[in-house]
């Protein structure tokens, strides 16, 4: 009779739920986020402007405060205010997507990493999904997570009237920094998967925001049409932020069409994404 | 001693060098984007011609011209020029460094001071015949239908102008391939400089003068050969400065060249391969 | 023999940070085949990084054939860095890789095209010079490094795990190649974690272990100094294994004797093995036994490896 020997057991135990596992890549990358020191300095400056406008928000209210500077003439908590502060923080996470993004998928892929991730139960969606919670967490965590905050602060400063009157800002910086937060990502992993090149991924992030805004504006002087600005993302970005917090909109784009726009790009992206993003590569002799 | 110096040698190997690079580099579709930068101005150009040829819109010779000077001073040499800079110069050493090849250069008997010179030429070239090219026929274009309108007159006067602006758009890629050759040198993730060098320039506008003068724009701007005033948010708190006059401006910003060549030579003779760093 | 003959290592020190390359290594390497020894980490890599100024020493220098190898200009000249880096320049066909390094070394078009085509039928390359690098296999892009490394024509060859990859074939032609390398008066330096290859064509050996040099020469010269802790074992098949065995039991130098299973011969350990072969010929010569053969079993570079790295080595 045949001896049969079995040193080796497959896993028995629980396994995760699967809804969860793109979050494995979002926990491993943000091990090599927090290493880097200028990181975490990026980060703690982005923190500045939410004390500042937390300051902001609190002085109207303060009695030694008002009695010092007529503060409530000065400035006014409302819509335009949180505008200027989803403003500020989209900047800074335009900047931070610059920095970070680059590397998220251009690493795997010059180092062959692709098959390495989707010889596992791991789809091309999750992967793409795991990279994107990068970003968007972080993102996350200096846009709304601290406009709601303040939001919130204001809310408990002025009371529940001003509250249910004001609900719209507060679903404002909600939907409105998840639109930058979406462009920004899906830009940025595009990118990082087009040029495999860390430096010129970063260095096209850039331009794509930047040089399509100086590229729209000349467009506009030049051919004598607003149209110029649609092919600026910061501009579209700003049409639909206008019309999310109520305000006056003077970017000259139509909300309707500024939203076409940004899908589009969206969806230029992911089809980026959806031909790059595979487990194989065919390299041309 | 010159005499003694192997030039013939190192002038083979630059080309050698350039030869290679610009086959790596420029004849690949990861130079698409720099491609469609340099591209772009010249479509605004023949868009705009068009548009005069179907009678879309109206054209006037100095409004023309003015508009050229914009365009060239806002978008070429600040985004174009710059974010092409960004993408070419930097990746010359350190893109090497993430694709782990740099150690060919290094293994072969080449001074490392010869490698960084044949490599910031290859880049320069390129960047400077892709642009120049651009320049020149968007200028060519504009002054075409210029001479289509009532101010036909001034076409011949303004392409006087033309050698002007090419010699500005070399001298961006020459000041600029410089400053972003060493950021890549420097840095690991040159982002967060780019950015800051980025802000500096947009924001020269609102500086001293005294401060003006450590940018690359304001000399750039100074040798245009038209004005383009700054019209953007702010315009009131804008603080105008003396331009530097050319004879200045040229051999400073082929000083800065030079220097940060010798800077970055002096790095790379004392850089090591050490890809698990990165 | 000359220093300008040799690869000098003078107290030379490497440092990466806190963590150590290598220590205080003192080494002559003169030419023939010379085989780098030890354990991941051990420090041969960073040995041959040192030797081509890929890395430079926090200590002391390194001198290739009177050259310091931060004079890149000259150096390269006489040496051919085959490195561990699996990684090319973008977009270039094999040729292209080669002949371009050639225009890099100075040379002239024809020159260059004619020792192009030398190296790639060194290494069994000429069929797939036109393809793109990035679409080879592993072993051919071993085997173009191979080139890239020869095609100059050096003088110095380092050679850094150079059997990766290779199928059993080329690896036999490969080994060929260095054989006839260090026979035209090459240094030959690899480094190996496959003994028994290593064993057969090294001429001397340096075993490393974390850092430091632990063995350096001819394998036999250095199991020789040896034998005092790790007495050499020498199988011997003979008539009467058991008269052997009681003469040798009286000898001093013999540390132990294992009858062989088929009671046809003896394994002998012993820390004088002169003194051992000369009782043996005494024996021979006054017909006590008839001997049919006579090995050293354990004076290979395996065993060497075993004896002075092994336990803190792990396998190689």
């Amino acid at each position: 009779m045949a001896v049969y020997k079995r040193g080796y057991e497959g896993y028995q135990g629980q396994l995760t739920p699967e809804w969860s596992r793109f979050l494995v890549i979002a926990r491993q990358a943000y091990r090599r986020v927090f290493d880097s020191k200028r990181m975490i300095a990026f980060l703690a400056l982005s923190f500045v402007p939410v004390l500042v406008y937390a300051i902001l928000i609190y002085l109207p209210h303060n009695a030694g405060a008002l009695q010092i500077f007529n503060i409530r003439k000065l400035l006014s908590i409302d819509a335009g205010f949180f505008y200027h502060f989803i403003n500020t923080q989209g900047f800074l996470a335009f900047v931070l997507t610059a920095f970070l993004g680059p590397g998220l998928i251009s690493a795997d892929l010059a180092n062959n990493a692709l098959p390495l991730y989707f010889c596992r139960p791991f789809s091309r969606t999750e992967y793409v999904l795991g990279k994107m919670s990068v970003l968007a967490i972080l993102l996350s965590a200096i846009t709304w997570i601290p406009g709601l905050l303040l939001f919130a602060f204001q809310s408990y400063l002025e009371g529940w009237t001003w509250f249910v009157q004001n609900m719209y800002i507060g679903s404002a910086i909600f939907v409105g920094s998840w639109i930058w937060i979406a462009v920004l990502s899906l830009l940025a992993l595009a990118m990082s998967a087009w040029v495999k090149w860390k430096l010129a991924a970063g260095a096209l992030i850039m331009a794509s925001v930047f040089v399509t805004a100086g590229f729209g504006e000349a467009m506009s002087n030049m051919l004598h049409t607003d149209s110029g600005g649609l092919i600026n993302i910061l501009k579209d970005t700003d049409a639909v932020w206008f019309s999310l917090f109520r305000l006056d909109n003077s970017t000259g784009l139509s909300v309707e069409s500024a939203v076409g726009m940004l899908v589009a790009v969206s969806g230029l992206c992911l089809y980026l994404l959806s031909r790059k993003i595979r487990a194989y590569e065919v390299e041309r002799s | 001693m010159n005499a003694k110096l192997p030039w013939g040698l190192w002038w083979t190997q630059v080309l050698a060098i350039m030869r290679l690079e610009v086959k790596k580099n420029f004849a690949r579709k990861r130079a698409i984007p720099v491609y469609l930068l340099a591209a772009s101005p010249l479509a605004l150009f023949v868009a705009h011609s068009i548009g005069f040829a179907r009678g879309w819109n109206q054209c006037s010779g100095n409004e023309d011209l003015t508009m050229f000077a914009r365009v060239f001073q806002v978008f070429v040499l600040r985004l174009a020029i710059f974010f092409s800079a960004v993408a070419v110069f930097m990746n010359l050493f350190r893109g090497e460094v993430l694709e782990k090849s740099l150690h060919y250069y290094f293994l072969a008997p080449v001074r490392r001071e010869v490698l960084v010179v044949g490599k910031y030429l290859s880049a320069l070239v390129v960047t400077c015949a892709l642009f120049a090219v651009s320049t020149a026929l968007s200028y060519l274009v504009l002054l075409s239908h210029l001479s289509q309108t009532q101010s036909r007159a001034l076409a011949g006067p303004a392409l006087a102008q033309l050698p002007a602006y090419l010699g500005v758009t070399v001298l961006a890629c020459v000041g600029y391939g410089a400053v972003f050759l060493i950021l890549g040198l420097l840095f690991r993730n040159p982002i967060f400089p780019t950015v800051g060098v980025l802000v500096w320039e947009s924001i020269l506008v609102f500086l001293p003068s005294i401060l003006k003068k450590f940018s690359v724009i304001f000399y750039l701007e100074s040798l245009c050969p038209v004005k383009a005033p700054f019209h953007g948010g702010g315009a009131m708190f804008a603080i105008s400065a003396d331009p530097t006059p050319a004879h200045l401006a040229v051999p400073g910003l082929l000083c800065l060249t030079a220097v940060v060549l010798v800077l970055a030579s002096l790095y790379i003779r004392r850089m090591e391969i050490r890809y698990g760093t990165e | 023999m000359s220093p300008d003959n040799q690869i000098v290592f003078e107290d030379v020190s490497k440092f990466y940070g806190d963590v150590l390359g290598v220590n205080r290594v003192h080494l002559s390497i003169p030419p023939g085949i010379t085989t780098l020894v030890g354990p991941n980490g051990s420090g041969k890599t960073t040995l041959m990084n040192l030797m081509t100024g890929l890395v430079r020493p926090t200590s002391g220098r390194v001198r290739i054939l009177g050259m310091s190898p931060s004079e890149p200009e000259r150096l390269f000249r006489v040496l051919g860095y085959c490195t561990q880096f699996d990684s090319f320049p973008k977009g270039l066909t094999g040729h292209d890789f080669l002949y371009t390094t050639l225009r890099l070394h100075g040379k002239g078009r024809a020159e260059a095209q004619q020792l192009t085509m030398k190296a790639l039928e060194r290494v069994s390359m000429t069929e797939a010079a036109g393809r793109r690098v990035a679409s080879y296999s592993k072993g051919m892009r071993q085997r173009i490094k191979l080139a890239h490394a020869i095609c100059h024509q050096p003088t110095v060859l380092v050679l850094d795990e150079p059997l990766n990859g290779l199928d059993p074939m080329a690896r036999a032609e490969a080994i060929a190649l260095f054989r006839a390398l260090a026979g035209e008066g090459l240094h030959v330096i690899i480094s190996s974690h496959i003994l028994h290859e290593v064993d057969r064509i090294s001429d001397q050996v340096v075993l490393l272990s974390n850092g430091y040099v632990v063995a350096e020469g001819q394998i036999q010269a250095v199991r020789g100094e040896m034998h005092q802790e790790h007495p050499l074992q020498i199988l011997v098949r003979c008539t009467q294994p058991g008269l052997l065995a009681a003469r040798l039991f009286a000898q001093d130098h013999v540390a132990e004797v294992k009858m062989h299973n088929d009671r046809q011969g003896l394994l002998v350990s012993t820390r004088d093995p002169d003194l051992f072969y000369e009782l043996l010929n005494q024996m021979v010569l006054d017909g006590s036994v008839e001997v049919s053969s006579v090995a050293p079993a354990d004076d290979d570079v395996h065993s060497v490896y075993e004896y002075l790295i092994g336990s803190e080595g792990g396998a190689a």
